[in-house]
């Protein structure tokens, strides 16, 4: 432990960790800053054609507007809470189903042909069912959200599952682990960077959904939005939707990625 | 009556894909006094961690009886615990997390758990470690808790499987020693299982000898060596004496495997 402080000379600065750290990020804020010049300025000089690309600075102006508007928030909320109902539902379902799938090989061998049939199909493709079924309400959108984001969900656990440390579970058995043991203290948690990264890519397919199926029948919400704005060519608030669906989506997935790697850093070093 | 008594125990496994058995050990009978420390040792395939799962209540027996107390083994229980190879620790609990999980299983009762897991930490020398997770500790240190964690729920008797095989010479020594410090303070029955014959002399009141083909018990050889044990007794004539007896019978098994694929 002492003997390694004399090999290596110390930093003297601390800049050093502090731009390694922020090296990333910053990279990624000039290829941004940089993107959104060039369209500003290719739109300011009709190198490109503005009536169908817009204009940053009129999206920023279309925005602070929009925001203003009891109209914006109404589709939000719309969108938001068909996507959080279906993907609540989805967590409630899949994670269960997941353990249970991994855990007993004759339940999996049963479940898993139509499982992996309805993980593979395109799921939006049975939306005109789910219309049929639920009306063209928030309830075939949260249906369609909670089809998204389950499979991912179920998949991902019972890898997770399945993937346990046989060693673990034969410790706990030494010391007298019950089923329920097991499932709470060493399956669950050995899992959770699995169920996690299910978690991730659901979020991802059930926004999809969420808005595609506004755009294919609904009466409003996000999806809806973008519909009429696009046929009639209002490029500013399009867009404005657009971007907003775009942060929701990034800022929920870094967020569960950040749990994700605090979950997986037991593993790092192995 | 001993406190641990073994009767004719034979466990087989069935190979996968096909119908046949494989005997792991056959007609087992070894019987072992509260208090004292026993090590089993023998070349690989000997069968000597099947005969130590057995005892934890880990697997099945095809015939004969295990008895701790006069009480039958059915399953694991309270009266034993075991200590695991390497990385047989949660990874994701830290050192103090890892010595609760045997509490926790065991239903210790709450106002127990942290204190107790706590002493146990400080007793293998981990108290300033208590917070790091397994990853974050050398070898040593994970067999270290390891230990803790089979100490802390009280015990009857401390079965051990290879707990030092992962560990390099050194620290190896190091634990020896300290497992004897710690052994010392109440004297639980001990059951240690390893291949390296010096480990099993140094430790042990009784050093049982396997052989294979099946699994079987060649010999129990007394090692009448004075406690505390000390690493100059390594260089002792006697100590010398009990390597060359257990070496002759080990290569004798490992002389015999050959004879056999020679034949085939």
């Amino acid at each position: 432990m002492t003997v390694t402080d004399q090999i290596a000379p110390r930093r003297t600065f601390a800049i050093g960790p502090v731009l390694d750290r922020y090296y990333g990020a910053g990279v990624s804020t000039v290829s941004v800053l940089l993107f959104l010049l060039l369209w500003e300025f290719a739109a300011e000089w009709n190198w490109i054609n503005i009536r169908f690309t817009s204009q940053p600075s009129q999206v920023f102006r279309a925005a602070v507007v929009l925001f203003q508007t009891p109209v914006f928030y109404h589709h939000a909320w719309v969108s938001f809470s068909e996507f959080v109902l279906g993907f609540a539902l989805a967590l409630v379902v899949s994670i269960p189903v997941g353990l249970v799938l991994g855990t007993s090989r004759r339940v999996r061998l049963f479940v898993e042909p139509p499982l992996m049939a309805l993980y593979t199909a395109p799921r939006l493709a049975l939306l005109p069912i789910l219309i049929v079924w639920l009306g063209i309400g928030m309830a075939s959108k949260v249906a369609v959200v909670f089809l998204g984001a389950v499979f991912p969900i179920i998949v991902n656990t019972i890898a997770g599952v399945r993937d346990a440390d046989q060693r673990l579970l034969q410790a706990a058995r030494a010391f007298g682990a019950n089923q329920i043991d097991i499932f709470l203290k060493v399956l669950i948690p050995g899992s959770l960077p699995a169920i996690l990264m299910g978690v991730r890519l659901g979020i991802g397919r059930g926004l999809l959904s969420v808005i595609v199926g506004e755009m294919f029948v609904s009466e409003a919400g996000i999806g809806y939005q973008l519909m009429t704005y696009g046929q009639g060519m209002h490029m500013n608030n399009l867009l404005v939707y657009a971007f907003v669906v775009s942060f929701f989506g990034y800022g929920l997935t870094m967020s569960v990625r950040v749990l994700e790697d605090r979950v997986r850093s037991w593993r790092s070093v192995a | 009556m001993s406190q641990i008594e073994i009767r004719d125990v034979s466990i087989e496994y069935k190979k996968p894909k096909s119908e046949e058995t494989f005997v792991a050990i056959q007609g087992i009978n070894l019987a072992i006094e509260k208090g004292s420390f026993v090590t089993i040792v023998g070349a690989s395939g000997c069968g000597k961690s099947t005969l130590l799962l057995a005892l934890a209540g880990l697997i099945r027996r095809a015939r004969g009886s295990i008895r701790v107390e006069g009480r039958d083994v059915t399953g694991p229980g309270p009266d034993r615990a075991m200590v695991f190879q390497d990385a047989s620790l949660l990874p994701w609990r830290s050192v103090h997390g890892n010595v609760r999980f045997g509490l926790e299983l065991q239903r210790w009762s709450r106002d127990d758990l942290n204190e107790r897991a706590a002493r146990f930490v400080r007793m293998v020398g981990l108290g300033g470690f208590a917070d790091y997770h397994p990853h974050q500790l050398s070898g040593g240190m994970r067999q270290r808790v390891n230990i803790a964690r089979a100490l802390a729920v009280d015990p009857q008797v401390l079965l051990m499987d290879e707990p030092f095989g992962a560990l390099d010479a050194q620290t190896r020594e190091v634990m020896g020693d300290e497992l004897l410090r710690i052994w010392e303070r109440d004297k639980k029955t001990a059951i240690f299982v390893t291949h390296s014959i010096d480990e099993a002399i140094f430790l042990g009141d009784r050093v049982v000898v396997m052989g294979r083909n099946p699994g079987h018990i060649r010999d129990v050889v007394e090692i009448d060596l004075p406690r505390p044990r000390a690493a100059a007794m390594l260089d002792s004539a006697a100590f010398i004496a009990y390597r060359r007896k257990l070496r002759e019978y080990i290569a004798g098994d490992m002389q015999s495997l050959q004879m056999i694929k020679d034949v085939a």
